[in-house]
C-alpha cells in the first residue's frame, strides 16, 4: 500500500518513476519439501500435495515429492494411509471431513516425519452474493454477504473461482473486529481486465471457515507477496512443524456462484 | 553536607537531584583557584540584522585562549587582571578587536559586520580558522545558514537534513527517504531538535523533503554519537536545529517561488534593537497541477505540505532576555474516500538570565506534539488518530569558574502523553480504541570543560536520567511466543515501572600543535522512547512506543578516536575518525508480526544487541573560488538476535560498506556560482529469496538468511547553478537552476519479484527508480 502511496505522489509531482526488469543473481539452495493438504466439509477424497521448492532461476513448476508416506487421522480412532495417485498427489480413501473434529497429518519424506494439526470449524453460509461498484474509480467488485456467529472466534478464507480459474490471492478475515456482525466482503476485478468484468463472465465464491493455525499461515502468506515494503520478509507462519512449507487445513466451505449481465 | 536518602521510586528523583547539586557545588569550590580571576562577558551579534551569532569564536590575543558564543551568542572568559585584546571572529564575517583593561567582571559586546566577500575569500566552514582542531567536542558537524544555502538537493529545495548526509557517519536511508543513519544506527536513534523541542518526524511527503525550511534556520550541529552532557534520549546522533531570531534593526521580506513549492519569511523589529520577529512559511502546490489533470480521480486528490515557523524574542534588560518560538507543519494526502494527514507542532518559551558572576541561565518549557488522522469515508465514515504529546521543562546553567575552565549542569523533566490509536466510526464497527501510555522522564546533567596541561584538552561529563511509565491503564506480560499471559491494572498516576542509568560523556583533546591534533572520546547513551516500524524507509504512521515492564532502555557505548590537521595555513582541512558502538536492547519483529494498530504490540517484538564500527575520512578545501569537500565511510553495521540466523550476527538493514560524497562549489564571477554533487553508496542489506515454490498455484517465495543480500549500489550527480541577478544593500534577486541526477543513473527505490508477464513458468526481478533527470528552477528575492 505504501509503495502505491509513493508512486502516486511521484507521478503528481510530473515525474515518472519507471520499473525494469533486472538480472540478480540469487543464487542456489537445498530444495525444502512443500505440503499442502485440504479436507473439506463435503464427501472425500481429499488430496495431499507433495513439492519441492526450486531455484528462482528455474522453472516454476516445481518437482512432485513421490514415494513419502502420508497418514490422516482424526481424533475419532480413524485412521487413513494416502496411496500416491500421481507423482506428488496423495489421495485419501477412508477419512471423512466432519465439522468439530480434529485432524491430524503426518508425512514421512527421507526418514524426516512432518505433523500437522488442523480442527474443521462449523460452516457458515454465504447469505448472498453480488455485484456493486467501487466508490474510488467506478470499478466492477462481486460481493458476498454473510452472518458472523457471535460465541465463537471465526476465521475465514475467502477465494474466487473466475470463469472456473481459481484466483490465486490470499483472502483472509477474522471477526475481531466484525463479531457477530453481518459482514460484506468485496473482491475487486483483475487489474488485467482494467477492473471491469465482462458480460457472461461467471463468478464462484467460497467461502472457507478455518482454524487458527491456517488463518495465520494465509495471513502471512499475504505479506510474502514481495511488493510489501515490508523490511523483513519471511516465509509465511505454516502450521506444521519441523520445517516444512505450506499448509495442512482442514475446513468447511460454503460457496455461490453469479453471473455478470 | 552530602545527604543521601533512599525513598520510594517516585521521590527517589528528588533525593538524587539533591545528591547531584551537593556535589555540583564541591566541585565548583575546588575548581576555583587562588589567583583571583574575573569575568567578561556579552553577546555577539550581526550588526545588520542584530542576529545572534552561534559559535561566534572570542579569543584573547596575548594567549590565544578563547570560547565560543552559546545557542544565544553569549559567551563568558575567566581572565586574571590585566590589559587584553579580545577578537571575535565568525565564518563569512569580518573580524573585531577590542582592548579591555580588566579589574573586575566587565561586559564586553561584539557587533560583526558580514565581510565583503571578494573573489577567492570565501570562507565556507569553522568560526577560528583551526576550529577544528582546537575544539575539543569531536564528532561534531556544525552548518550555518549559508553554507546549506550552497548546496541544492531535489527539486532546487534548501534542504538541511540532505546536506548533513553529505557528512561523513551520516547516510539518507535512501532515495526519496527523510530519515537518516548515523554510524550504524537506526532512523529513529537521531534526536532532532528544533530550539530545543523534540521533532519527532521530520519528514514531508513519505521523505522527499525535510521539515526545516532554511529560511528559517540559523545554525545546525549535528552530534555522531558523543555529544555532550547536556544532550540526551537517542542512541546515535543529535541535530540541534536553531531558528534565526529576526532582523531587529529593520523589516525584511524574501522568499522564492519554485516549480514545486514557495516560501516567504517576514521578519522585523519589535522594538528597535531590543526585540524582533520572523514568520516563515513554506508550501507546496503539486496538487494544483493535478487540477489540470483529465483524470478525474486525480482532479479531486489532495497532495501538499506545508511549514510554519514563528519566533519572537525581546531584551528585557542588560540581565534577561525572552524568546518564543513555534513550529507548525502539515501534510495533506487525499484522494477522495481516503485521506491520511500528519504533522508536527512545536512550541517553546524561553528565558535567558545572566546573573553577576557571568553564571548563564536558561528556563525553557517545551511543548511538542506528533499528530496524523487517517479518514476513510466508503459507506462508514471512519477516523483514526494517533498523537505523541510532550510536556517539558529544562533549566541550564553555564559558567566559567577558573582560566580556561568552563562549566555546564542543569536538569529537565519531560511528561510524554502516547495516544496510539483511538477509532471513531459513524457506526459503531466494534473496534476497541488502544490504551494512552503516559511516560516521565527526568534528566540531571553537569559537564566540565578544562584545559589540563598545555595542549591537552578534557570535557568530561554525567548525565543521570530515570523514565517512569505511568497508569492508568492495564499492562500485559507475555510468554516466549507472544501469548499473554497475565494483565494487570494500575490507576492514574501510579508508577508501573522506571529505569534509571547513568551516562557518562568524556572527550579529550590533545592539541599538537596550531595544525594537528588528536582526540578521543567516550560516551553512553540511553533511549527510551522506541519508534515500531516494519518497513524499509519509515512511514508516518509507524508508532512510536516507550520502555515498559516487557521493554527496556536501549543503550549505546561508543568509543572514537580522530586525528586532525590542517594544511596550507588552514586552507584545508583534513580528519580521520574511527568508531565503535555497542548497542544493546535493541528491537526486531517476529516472522509475521502484526504491528499496526496492535494493542499488544510488544509481544511481536524480539530483542537483541548490535555493534557498528567504522572509518570515516574528510578532507575539506575552504577558500578559493572553487572550495568544497570529500567525504568517505568505511563501515559496519551488525545485529544478533535469538530466533534470527540461528542467533549469528547478520548486517543491519542499514548497514553500507562505501559511502562517499564528493561536493564541489565553484564561484566564476560575482553573478555566477556553479555546484555539484557526486554520491556514491553500496546498497543496503536486504532480505531476497533464495528460491520459490507454489501454494494454491500461486507462486511463493522462499527466504533463508536474513539481510545477507545488497541493494545495487547507488550513485548519482546534481548539478546546480545560481546566478545573482541584483544585489544591493537593500535588494537581492537570484535565479536558482538544478537538475537531480543529471546523468540518469537508475538507482534502484525497491526491487520486487513476480512471475514473468509473457512466460509464466518463469520469474523475474523488478527494479523501480524514482528520480531521473529532474530539473528545477526556483526564483528567490530579499528586500
Amino acid at each position: 500500500m505504501k509503495k502505491h502511496i509513493i508512486l502516486f505522489a511521484v507521478a503528481c509531482l510530473g515525474l515518472s518513476s519507471c520499473e525494469k526488469v533486472i538480472n540478480l543473481d540469487l543464487g542456489v539452495t537445498s530444495p525444502r519439501l512443500v505440503i499442502e493438504g485440504n479436507i473439506y466439509n463435503k464427501p472425500g477424497p481429499y488430496t495431499v500435495t507433495l513439492s519441492q521448492t526450486v531455484d528462482f532461476d528455474q522453472s516454476n513448476t516445481c518437482p512432485p515429492v513421490s514415494g513419502a508416506i502420508v497418514i490422516i487421522a482424526d481424533n475419532h480412532g480413524l485412521k487413513d494411509t494416502l496411496t500416491e495417485k500421481d507423482p506428488g498427489t496423495y489421495i485419501t480413501s477412508k477419512i471423512a471431513g466432519v465439522p468439530g473434529y480434529k485432524y491430524s497429518l503426518s508425512v514421512s519424506v527421507n526418514k524426516t516425519t512432518y505433523t500437522a494439526t488442523s480442527t474443521m470449524p462449523a460452516a457458515v453460509s454465504i447469505d448472498s452474493i453480488f455485484f456493486e461498484k467501487f466508490v474510488f474509480g467506478n470499478f466492477d467488485m462481486v460481493s458476498i454477504k454473510f452472518q458472523d456467529p457471535v460465541n465463537i472466534k471465526n476465521y475465514y478464507r475467502i477465494i474466487e473461482y473466475y470463469n472456473n480459474i481459481r484466483n490465486t490471492d490470499f483472502n483472509t478475515l477474522t471477526d475481531d473486529v466484525y463479531n457477530g456482525m453481518g459482514i460484506r466482503y468485496s473482491i475487486m476485478a483483475d487489474e488485467k481486465n482494467q477492473f471491469l468484468f465482462n458480460p457472461d463472465d461467471s463468478i464462484t465464491i467460497w467461502l472457507e471457515s478455518i482454524d487458527k493455525g491456517v488463518y495465520d499461515y494465509f495471513r502471512t502468506a499475504e505479506i510474502n507477496d514481495i511488493d510489501s515494503q515490508s523490511a523483513t520478509p519471511a516465509n509465511p507462519l505454516s502450521n506444521i512443524g519441523n520445517g516444512a512449507l505450506g499448509y495442512f487445513n482442514a475446513c468447511s466451505f460454503t460457496s455461490k456462484s453469479i453471473v455478470y449481465k | 553536607m552530602l545527604k543521601l536518602v533512599f525513598l520510594a521510586p517516585d521521590n527517589f528523583s528528588m533525593a538524587v537531584y539533591r545528591f547531584c547539586f551537593t556535589v555540583l557545588f564541591l566541585f565548583l569550590v575546588v575548581q576555583i583557584e587562588a589567583q583571583q580571576v574575573y569575568t567578561i562577558s556579552g553577546n555577539v551579534k550581526d550588526s545588520k540584522t542584530g542576529e545572534d551569532l552561534i559559535g561566534a569564536t572570542v579569543f584573547i590575543k596575548e594567549t590565544g585562549k578563547g570560547t565560543s558564543t552559546n545557542a544565544y551568542g553569549f559567551y563568558s572568559l575567566s581572565v586574571p587582571a590585566g590589559r587584553y585584546k579580545l577578537t571575535a571572529q565568525y565564518v563569512g564575517y569580518a573580524p573585531q578587536e577590542q582592548e579591555v583593561q580588566i579589574s573586575g567582571p566587565v561586559k564586553v559586546n561584539f557587533t560583526l559586520s558580514t565581510r565583503v566577500s571578494e573573489l577567492g575569500e570565501v570562507v565556507v566552514v569553522s568560526q577560528r580558522k583551526n576550529e577544528n582542531i582546537v575544539q575539543t567536542q569531536m564528532g561534531i558537524q556544525k552548518f550555518d545558514a549559508v553554507e546549506i544555502k550552497n548546496i541544492s538537493v531535489l527539486f532546487g529545495e534548501k534542504d538541511v537534513l540532505k546536506t548533513i548526509q553529505l557528512m561523513p557517519g551520516i547516510k539518507s536511508a535512501g532515495e526519496g527517504s527523510s530519515g537518516f543513519n548515523v554510524r550504524g544506527g537506526a532512523t529513529d536513534q537521531n534526536l532532532i531538535l528544533l530550539d530545543e523541542s523534540t521533532v519527532y518526524n521530520a519528514s514531508h511527503l513519505m521523505g522527499f523533503f525535510s521539515v526545516f525550511n532554511s529560511d528559517a534556520i540559523k545554525s545546525v550541529s549535528v552530534y555522531k554519537g558523543n555529544e555532550p552532557a547536556i544532550y540526551g534520549g537517542r542512541l546515535s546522533s543529535v541535530l540541534d536545529i536553531r531558528m534565526n531570531d529576526g532582523n531587529s534593526k529593520k523589516f525584511g521580506v524574501s522568499g522564492g517561488i519554485g516549480l514545486i513549492s514557495s516560501r516567504l519569511t517576514i521578519e522585523g523589529p519589535i522594538v528597535k534593537d531590543k526585540g524582533s520577529f520572523i514568520i516563515s512559511g513554506r508550501r507546496t502546490y503539486a496538487d494544483l497541477f493535478l487540477r489540470l489533470s483529465n483524470n478525474s480521480d486525480y482532479k479531486s486528490a489532495d497532495l501538499y505540505f506545508y511549514d510554519l515557523n514563528a519566533k519572537g524574542n525581546y531584551q528585557i534588560n542588560d540581565k534577561n532576555r525572552i524568546f518564543l518560538s513555534g513550529y507548525f507543519g502539515k501534510d495533506v494526502l487525499g484522494i477522495d474516500a481516503f485521506g491520511i494527514n500528519w504533522g508536527n507542532s512545536t512550541g517553546t518559551l524561553r528565558w535567558n538570565h545572566i546573573l553577576n558572576n557571568g553564571l548563564f541561565s536558561n528556563t525553557s518549557l517545551i511543548l511538542s506534539n506528533y499528530i496524523y488522522k487517517i479518514h476513510i469515508d466508503e459507506g462508514v465514515k471512519l477516523n483514526i488518530l494517533s498523537r505523541i504529546q510532550d510536556y517539558g521543562i529544562k533549566q541550564d546553567f553555564e559558567l566559567c569558574p577558573g582560566k580556561d575552565n568552563s562549566v555546564k549542569f542543569g536538569f529537565n523533566t519531560i511528561y510524554h502523553k502516547i495516544i496510539p490509536g483511538t477509532v471513531t466510526a459513524s457506526e459503531d464497527i466494534g473496534f476497541k480504541n488502544l490504551s494512552n501510555k503516559y511516560t516521565w522522564e527526568n534528566a540531571v546533567y553537569f559537564s566540565h570543560q578544562f584545559n589540563a596541561f598545555h595542549g591537552l584538552n578534557i570535557e568530561y561529563g554525567i548525565r543521570f536520567t530515570t523514565f517512569s511509565l505511568l497508569g492508568p491503564g492495564s499492562f500485559y506480560s507475555y510468554d516466549s511466543i507472544g501469548n499473554t499471559t497475565d494483565t494487570t491494572k494500575y490507576g492514574s498516576g501510579k508508577f508501573v515501572k522506571s529505569y534509571f542509568n547513568f551516562e557518562p560523556r568524556v572527550s579529550v583533546n590533545y592539541v599538537i600543535d596550531d595544525q594537528n591534533s588528536i582526540k578521543a572520546s567516550y560516551a553512553r547513551n540511553v533511549q527510551n522512547l522506541h519508534l515500531l516500524s516494519n518497513s524499509t524507509s519509515g512511514n508516518p504512521t509507524d508508532q512510536w512506543i516507550p520502555s515498559s515492564n516487557n521493554v527496556k532502555p536501549e543503550i549505546a557505548d561508543q568509543v572514537s578516536l580522530g586525528y586532525y590537521k590542517n594544511f596550507a595555513d588552514n586552507k584545508y582541512e583534513f580528519s580521520l575518525e574511527t568508531y565503535y558502538k555497542k548497542l544493546q536492547n535493541q528491537i526486531d519483529y517476529r516472522d509475521g508480526a502484526e504491528i499496526s494498530l496492535n494493542e499488544t504490540a510488544e509481544s511481536q517484538i524480539l530483542f537483541g544487541r548490535g555493534r557498528a564500527y567504522g572509518l570515516e575520512f574528510y578532507l575539506r578545501k575552504k577558500t578559493g573560488r572553487f572550495n568544497g569537500w570529500i567525504s568517505y565511510t568505511l563501515s559496519r553495521s551488525e545485529r544478533k538476535f535469538d530466533g534470527i540466523n540461528s542467533g549469528h550476527y547478520f548486517p543491519a538493514r542499514q548497514d553500507r560498506t562505501h559511502d562517499i560524497s564528493v561536493v564541489g562549489i565553484y564561484e566564476l564571477n560575482k553573478k555566477w556560482t556553479f555546484s555539484a554533487t557526486w554520491v556514491y553508496y553500496t546498497g543496503n542489506a536486504v532480505t531476497f529469496p533464495t528460491g520459490k515454490y507454489q501454494v494454491d498455484g500461486k507462486t511463493m517465495w522462499l527466504y533463508t538468511e536474513r539481510n545477507a543480500s545488497r541493494m545495487p549500489a547507488y550513485h548519482r550527480l546534481d548539478l546546480s547553478a545560481t546566478w545573482v541577478v541584483k544585489k544591493t544593500d537593500k535588494t537581492e534577486l537570484s535565479w536558482a537552476f538544478s537538475v537531480y541526477n543529471a546523468y540518469g543513473h537508475d538507482n534502484a527505490y525497491s526491487i520486487s519479484f513476480r512471475d514473468n508477464e509473457s512466460d509464466p513458468s518463469k520469474t523475474e526481478a523488478v527494479q523501480t527508480t524514482l528520480f531521473k533527470f529532474v530539473p528545477a528552477a526556483t526564483f528567490n528575492f530579499k528586500f
